[in-house]
């Protein structure tokens, strides 16, 4: 099988970019990564990842817009979609044109511009991802399913609010420190737990998670060129080889699974990369899991071998988490504080675990000497799921 | 989309008896296939073929969790909405609205079929748990 590489990454700031177009914002992350490659053209195929052009912008056909814009005609173009993980389907999708022998360089741009609509809106249309029939029309939506979740957890592990804000405060203290989060607001556990104001700056969204438990609604585009290794050489960058790749698809209604508590898709996506690249869980030297309610990255954490079932808080009380920590996770702020451009995420999560691996992220949130990043991107409530496993050569 | 039935059902295989909620196009047990109630295609009326028993979600049932969401979609102008999820003696379990004032879970509940939301003039029904 062909080995593949991501030589380019690009990335916009995340954030509120309601006054440009959505794919004027992907071609800004697509260009980025071009020039980060070195290359301005000799593109074979372009995957893009979205989710909601065509309801939030009321455009289709957005990655033959992007091909125009960038002027890559007659590149093959298609559209990936699979909910907020659509960027990492998008990516799978790349990595297969290039070992199918399809194309030899592929650009996967991903990205969502969510804030032209209102915040009532928005939360309508990530909820459509529900049961059209037997969940959405009841007003359910994505942070009121994780709430349910919460709870369950929190009924047989112990955790509690304070320890979910744990999680909050060091994924806000890595975004500070990275100049595309869309929150680069360092914050205290006194400001979001323990003062007698904690409770209105952190009003309940979905009882029992609060706003600091959850992600912002975010714009933004990420994107990426991978290529075949043994066509690597003529590229400005070194490549950072695609380990291993796994996705798995779970129950659509989140009510069906036999334990509430069970992320299978997520676990199933792991160990199909995990097996892909020849690894386990102990080889992983950092991760980006996919954090839209901080409780996921408490469980994504678990899901992926990382800590038994109900450990994992234990780990990030200890510090283990952190930048500087044994295990970082998402260092980049995670959706948490970098922000979460549904469709964009999949890519942004690559983006990271290349700047990492390259050792070209910002003073303060390097992970040292990293050798191997998994990333998880998690689409509707853990019904479609992909893990990517990303080697430094 | 939306449920103007005043009824909400599980659908029971009948080939294998495994119940579901809501209707699968196969068993997830034995395959079997269930052909909608409208013809959609020739098949329709396939010889042999052995309709789905509806049986509509009634009785007690058990919360499972819960959460009061106080950021609703649009189409929604309450302050905020309880949700549940629950396990129906049967083994069936379904999402719905909560209608208790102090939740705690493990708790017993009824269910029963109440409007959950207008839409474009139509009352929309939906599952509401409450005390029994």
């Amino acid at each position: 099988m062909r080995k593949v590489g991501v030589v380019g990454i690009g990335h916009t700031k995340f954030g509120n970019l309601s006054d440009y177009e959505l794919v004027d914002i992907m071609a800004y992350a697509s260009l980025n990564a071009m020039e980060d490659a070195g290359i301005d053209g000799g593109i074979d195929q372009v995957m893009v990842g979205n989710m909601g052009a065509g309801m939030l912008n009321h455009q289709t056909g957005i990655e033959s817009a992007l091909v125009s814009t960038l002027n890559l005609e007659p590149a093959m173009a298609e559209l990936v979609s699979n909910g907020p993980a659509s960027g990492s389907s998008a990516f799978k999708m790349g990595y297969m044109a290039i070992v199918s022998g399809m194309a030899d360089v592929v650009l996967v741009t991903a990205g969502e511009q969510m804030r032209r609509i209102t915040g009532w809106e928005a939360t309508d249309f990530v909820a459509t991802l529900s049961h059209p029939e037997v969940e959405y029309p009841y007003g359910l939506t994505l942070p009121a399913f994780a709430a349910m979740f919460t709870r369950a957890y929190m009924a047989k592990y112990g955790l509690t609010e304070r320890q979910l804000s744990l999680i909050s405060v060091k994924d806000h203290l890595n975004a500070e420190k990275n100049p595309f989060a869309h929150v680069q607001l360092p914050v205290t556990m006194e400001g979001i737990a323990d003062s007698s104001h904690a409770s209105v700056v952190n009003s309940y969204v979905s009882e029992p998670l609060r706003l600091y438990h959850m992600c912002p609604v975010s714009d933004g585009a990420a994107s990426v060129v991978m290529c075949a290794m043994d066509g690597a050489a003529r590229f400005k960058k070194k490549p950072v080889r695609i380990a291993g790749i796994g996705s798995a698809t779970d129950t659509h209604c989140v009510h069906n699974r036999k334990d509430p508590l069970d992320l299978k898709a997520v676990r199933l996506a792991a160990e199909t990369a995990y097996k892909m690249a020849g690894i386990g869980p102990k080889d992983i030297s950092f991760a980006e899991l996919h954090d839209a309610f901080v409780i996921l990255e408490l469980c994504l954490a678990e899901e992926v071998g990382f800590f038994k079932k109900g450990k994992a808080i234990e780990a990030i009380e200890k510090g283990e988490t952190e930048v500087s920590g044994r295990l970082p996770i998402n260092p980049s702020g995670g959706l948490k504080a970098k922000g979460h451009p549904v469709g964009a995420t999949g890519i942004s999560q690559i983006y990271e675990l290349v700047k990492q691996l390259r050792g070209e992220a910002e003073k303060g949130r390097q992970v040292k000497n990293p050798k191997y990043g998994l990333a998880v991107n998690f689409g509707g409530f853990g019904n479609n799921v992909v893990a990517t496993i990303l080697a430094k050569e | 989309m939306y449920k103007i039935d005043k009824n909400v059902y599980a659908y029971r295989c009948p080939k294998c008896g495994q119940l579901h909620y809501p209707a699968p196009m196969r068993c997830k047990k034995c395959g079997y296939r269930r052909y909608p109630e409208q013809e959609i295609e020739p098949n329709f009326q396939k010889e042999g073929y052995k309709p789905w028993e509806k049986t509509p979600l009634k009785g007690s049932c058990k919360l499972l969790t819960y959460t009061r969401l106080w950021n609703l979609p649009i189409g929604f102008d309450q302050r905020y909405l309880d949700f549940g999820l629950v396990e129906f003696e049967n083994g069936i379990r379904a999402s719905g609205r909560l209608l208790v004032d102090k939740p705690k879970i493990g708790m017993k509940l009824n269910v029963r079929v109440e409007k959950i939301k207008e839409f474009y003039g139509k009352v929309c029904y939906g599952l509401q748990f409450v005390k029994p």
